[in-house]
């Protein structure tokens, strides 16, 4: 009697269980939300700042450029990328003052508001929010200035007149006055004056004046450097009394807000209900409006389908962070995340021949790819004396034919065969496709791989076997990285040995980044491997990698190869202020011809970025520049909500089978203990 | 070209170690107790052994190195650079990419390799010889295993019989050395200490032994506090033999099995620790943890590539499974309270 009772709770206890597994699903997100339009992604590194005058980088901008909206900014579907007005009610006018000097202005719209945040308390007890004025982009401007504030895009900026000048007397004043320095930044500010270049004649006239030429200026004003942030914000948010710092908590005028930010987990993203496109639909601005205008591919993959409605079409956007490719990649496929990219583990699963995979096509996933305008390659210091220019005529030829030799040696091909699965352009000139200056038909015969030829200027250039005359040895070099994975070691080790079938001895120095930063900044370095994507489509943010005025041993600057030529330096200040055409075409192939001779990089490869989306996610278009375009996107929520569903229903029956076993093993013996224990 | 250099100080330390081992045996051969421990350990476990011993001659294989002696036709191979014996078996034999076990073609794109079907273990992803580098990877571990006891040992037998024959401060200084080493959590402590000292084999070898010797230095403490109060180390203090002499002539050699066990115990152990290391991109370059860190990501290929991680794999298990039956082996035989227990 006893025994059956206990049998009976065991078989109760185990349907119980069964009927609570079937109940359970592996979806991570409340059920309230299945049917909400909310974009759901993933991050891999956590943001360093969100502060707009700093932040830097692809994922830094993925949250910045969605909180911050700009003066001008770039139209979704044309290529090549054309600017449209933001804030600004028009692009701007130009005044040519003459003398090189020209006057910018830009006319803002009205009724401009930032998002709604309790900083703006200090400006009226009961505030939530403040129309934007010309005086908030004249503060973030002043904040560029600012050495405090430690913004990397100082040089563009300082093209504006007395924009440096700005900077050096807030330092000069905060130095000599602890009071002053005690005052909050908008008070010093304006005690320092303002910027002379910067003008703000009404609320919603902000006038520039450039001391300079400088027509690229106009991108920089599509960045969100120089997005209106409120001076209450900074003050506010100064990481006292429990208040985060400015630089995690971001309080912008764009169209979405940020609402929640653990910077190692999630981040969320709403819609913000003070966006000027929200609350005046009526005025149908191009930025706040699906275009209806693009490129004849955009027609064909139905990105103009959207064409008029208001923008954003999404109400939420949660990016979770997940460090490793394959569980990421595992949620795309189950649903869970809209879009995601390839890890080069998974290529071969969802390509064939350059396109999807069939079975990934029966799932209705879709496949963008685009050409970014990002360029890897592998860089010589050119200060140093082995590598480097040299110090006479003797070692400036012997050390360009080394170059020239350790250039031809690196197949740009087969590096993208073996590590990114063909993925990419090998790169010819440091100049990217999709940006003026690029031409597909150029070869560069530098970087066509000859060992034979490389092993003949290896020769000419002293070293021959790859002996160093100067000990007998094979020539010794260091290769310096900030990459320490296993992976990236690897990568590492496919330079070396290729340099190695010229006998020259290698060595490869993987250290932190903020060591690699140091060693750049000491001139420590001989070899090294970097990358530089587009801040804006225009050749002068590629060939000024190579000006003389840039160099990072000199100014700090990113010139990391310490290239220093004048002709090339004449060039490039020419070819900076013109206008796209043939002559500056001219001028570019002059600067090119140059670096194909002196070898101060060894163009490795422009990335082709394949990203995957599921069929419910609409209107993606990479642009190749470090800009999110979460409000073009459009989810169809129904279709989504029913293949998770689909895709993700429970397998119970490995349970049902683990469950009879329990019971055939575990009744019995149960019953046998209880049966010889009475 | 002037100085010594590295690979001449590894030649002077393999000789060193090979004098060390030749010594060793005398001892052996010349105490009937080590002698009839060591038939016994033969005796029970002769596979492991030679296991142990195939590991120990390819890493002696791979530490003597000379310069020249290379043919001039070797693609990817400097001429003036040291080459060791391992090294010379395998010259000139990269591929493109990878390549799977005997294959004549690459495994992706079907390219010819330049020497089909003799790879016995395949390529790697930048076409290097998957067994040379399995076969590397013994010197790495042995030296990683060996280094690292002959650092941790003597500092927990420096402070172990220190604290447990003076006892007092010296005692109390100890004791709490170790509580607050064993109460850091010992992954962070070593990732400080490496991104502190730097990467590198000596670095790895260096943190490694400073945060694996607290155990021994408890066990040697506990050891040396009974056998201070043994009437041989009393008598010898009544005779006024100086203390260093009895530490050294009665202590320690009543540790000797204790040393031994432990050695070959911690050595599984710090080799395992070091492929936890690679995965965390911070271990020894060279090591079965870097091919394992290196081809974690291969077995989600489509098709799949096994031979890296398979090879890495079994290397490291065989290695650990000898080691570790070998150093139950020695407990059994030199634990006098295990005698009798053993089969």
């Amino acid at each position: 009697m006893r025994s059956a009772s206990f049998a009976r709770l065991v078989l109760g206890g185990l349907a119980g269980l069964a009927a609570l597994v079937m109940g359970c699903g592996n979806d991570p997100y409340p059920p309230s939300d299945a049917t909400a339009r909310v974009l759901y992604g993933s991050f891999v590194d956590a943001p360093k700042s969100l502060d707009p005058a700093v932040a830097y980088s692809q994922r830094e901008h993925a949250i910045t450029g969605a909180v911050y909206d700009t003066l001008l900014e770039y139209h979704f579907l044309k290529r090549p990328l054309e600017l449209i007005p933001g804030l600004a009610a028009a692009l701007p006018e130009v005044t040519d003052l003459g003398g090189g000097r020209s006057r910018w202005r830009f006319e803002l719209r009205p009724d401009l508001l930032f998002h709604d945040d309790p900083c703006f308390t200090l400006s009226a007890p009961e505030a939530r929010t403040r129309r934007i004025t010309s005086a908030d982009f004249a503060f973030s401007l002043a904040r560029i200035a600012d050495p405090k504030v430690g913004s990397p895009v100082i040089e563009p900026f300082s093209n504006i007149e007395d924009f440096q000048a700005f900077g050096e007397r807030l330092a000069a004043r905060r130095a000599s006055d602890p009071e002053f320095a005690a005052l909050p930044v908008h008070a010093q500010y304006r005690l320092v004056g303002p910027i002379a270049g910067v003008a703000t004649p009404a609320d919603s006239i902000l006038e520039i004046t450039l001391a300079r030429p400088y027509p690229q200026i106009k991108y920089w004003f599509a960045m969100e450097f120089s997005a209106p942030v409120p001076w209450e914000a900074i003050a506010y948010y100064d990481g006292e009394q429990g208040r985060p710092r400015f630089d995690d908590h971001p309080v912008g005028s764009g169209p979405f807000q940020l609402t929640r930010y653990d910077k190692r987990a999630i981040f969320v993203l709403e819609k913000s209900a003070n966006w000027y496109g929200v609350r005046h639909p009526e005025w149908r601005a191009p930025g706040a409006v699906y275009p209806s205008e693009g490129e004849e591919r955009d027609r064909a993959a139905g990105r103009l389908e959207s064409a008029g409605r208001p923008l954003p079409m999404i109400e939420r956007i949660e990016m979770r962070r997940e460090k490793e490719d394959i569980p990421r990649f595992n949620k795309f496929m189950q649903g869970y995340y809209d879009n995601s990219g390839i890890a080069a583990e998974n290529f071969d699963t969802v390509i064939r021949e350059g396109a999807l995979s069939p079975e990934m096509e029966a799932l209705g996933i879709a496949l963008d790819k685009e050409v970014s305008p990002t360029i890897f390659f592998l860089g010589f210091n050119m200060d140093d004396p082995v590598v480097g220019r040299g110090r006479d005529a003797a070692a400036r030829k012997r050390n360009r034919l080394l170059r020239q030799a350790m250039s031809l040696a690196i197949d740009g091909e087969e590096f993208l065969r073996i590590f990114l699965n063909g993925r990419g352009v090998p790169a010819q000139s440091p100049i990217p496709p999709n940006i003026y200056g690029y031409d597909p038909d150029y070869r560069n015969p530098f970087r066509t791989p000859d060992l034979e030829r490389a092993r003949v200027l290896r020769a000419a250039a002293g070293y021959r076997g790859g002996v160093d005359p100067a000990t007998g040895e094979a020539l010794r070099l260091t290769f310096d990285s900030y990459n320490t994975t296993t992976a990236g070691l690897i990568q590492h080790q496919y330079y070396t040995n290729a340099w190695k079938k010229l006998g020259l001895d290698v060595r490869i120095e993987a250290v932190t980044y903020n060591q690699f930063q140091d060693k750049l900044r000491n001139g420590a370095h001989q070899v090294f491997e970097f990358g530089w994507g587009a801040d804006y489509p225009d050749p002068e943010n590629f060939l000024f990698l190579f000006w003389s005025a840039m160099r990072n041993s000199a100014s700090g600057g990113p010139n990391y190869a310490n290239f220093a030529d004048d002709r090339f330096d004449a060039l490039f200040l020419e070819m900076k202020v013109m206008e796209n055409g043939p002559a500056r075409m001219a001028k570019i192939r002059e600067m090119i011809a140059i670096l194909e001779d002196e070898r101060p990089w060894i163009e490795l490869m422009v990335r082709e970025d394949y990203l995957l989306r599921h069929g419910w996610l609409a209107n993606v278009k990479p642009s190749g520049l470090s800009i999110p375009t979460y409000q073009y996107l459009d989810i169809d929520v129904e279709r989504r909500a029913e293949l998770r569903v689909a895709w993700n229903e429970p397998i119970v029956w490995p349970l049902y089978v683990l469950s009879a076993g329990a019971v055939l093993v575990v009744i019995p013996g149960v019953l046998t203990y209880l049966k010889e224990r009475q | 070209m002037s100085g010594i250099e590295p690979y001449m100080v590894s030649n002077g330390a393999t000789l060193l170690l090979l004098a060390g081992v030749g010594f060793a045996v005398r001892i052996v051969r010349r105490n009937r107790l080590w002698r009839e421990a060591a038939a016994s350990l033969w005796r029970r476990r002769r596979l492991a052994l030679c296991v142990l011993a195939v590991y120990f001659v390819i890493a002696l294989l791979d530490s003597v190195a000379w310069k020249g002696g290379v043919p001039e036709h070797a693609v990817g191979v400097l001429p003036n650079a040291p080459h060791s014996i391992v090294d010379r078996f395998f010259l000139d034999t990269t591929e493109a990419s990878y390549s799977a076990p005997f294959a004549a073609v690459e495994f992706y794109g079907d390219r010819p390799l330049r020497h089909p079907g003799a790879h016995p273990l395949g390529t790697d992803i930048i076409g290097r010889d998957v067994l040379y580098m399995a076969l590397k990877g013994a010197r790495v571990a042995l030296l990683i295993g060996g280094l690292t006891s002959l650092i941790a040992i003597p500092l927990a037998l420096m402070f172990g019989v220190g604290a447990g024959y003076f006892g007092g401060r010296f005692d109390d200084f100890v004791f709490f050395l170790i509580s607050t080493l064993a109460s850091m959590p010992g992954l962070l402590l070593l990732i400080a200490l490496i991104m502190a000292m730097g990467r590198g084999t000596v670095s790895v070898c260096v943190a490694l032994g400073v945060t694996s010797w607290v155990g021994f230095c408890r066990l040697s403490r506990a050891e040396t506090l009974k056998l201070r109060e043994l009437d041989f180390v009393r008598a010898a203090r009544v005779l006024g033999v100086s203390e260093p002499r009895i530490i050294f002539r009665h202590i320690l050699p009543n540790l000797a099995h204790l040393i031994v066990i432990t050695f070959v115990l911690m050595f599984s152990g710090l080799v395992l620790s070091e492929a936890v290391l690679s995965w965390l991109g911070i271990g020894v370059d060279g090591s079965w943890g870097q091919m394992i860190d290196g081809a974690r990501d291969e077995l989600s290929r489509e098709p799949i590539v096994w031979w890296n991680i398979a090879a890495a794999g079994t290397a490291l298990f065989t290695l650990i499974l000898a080691v570790n039956t070998v150093g139950d082996s020695i407990r059994d035989v030199l634990d006098p309270r295990t005698q009798g227990d053993a089969p």
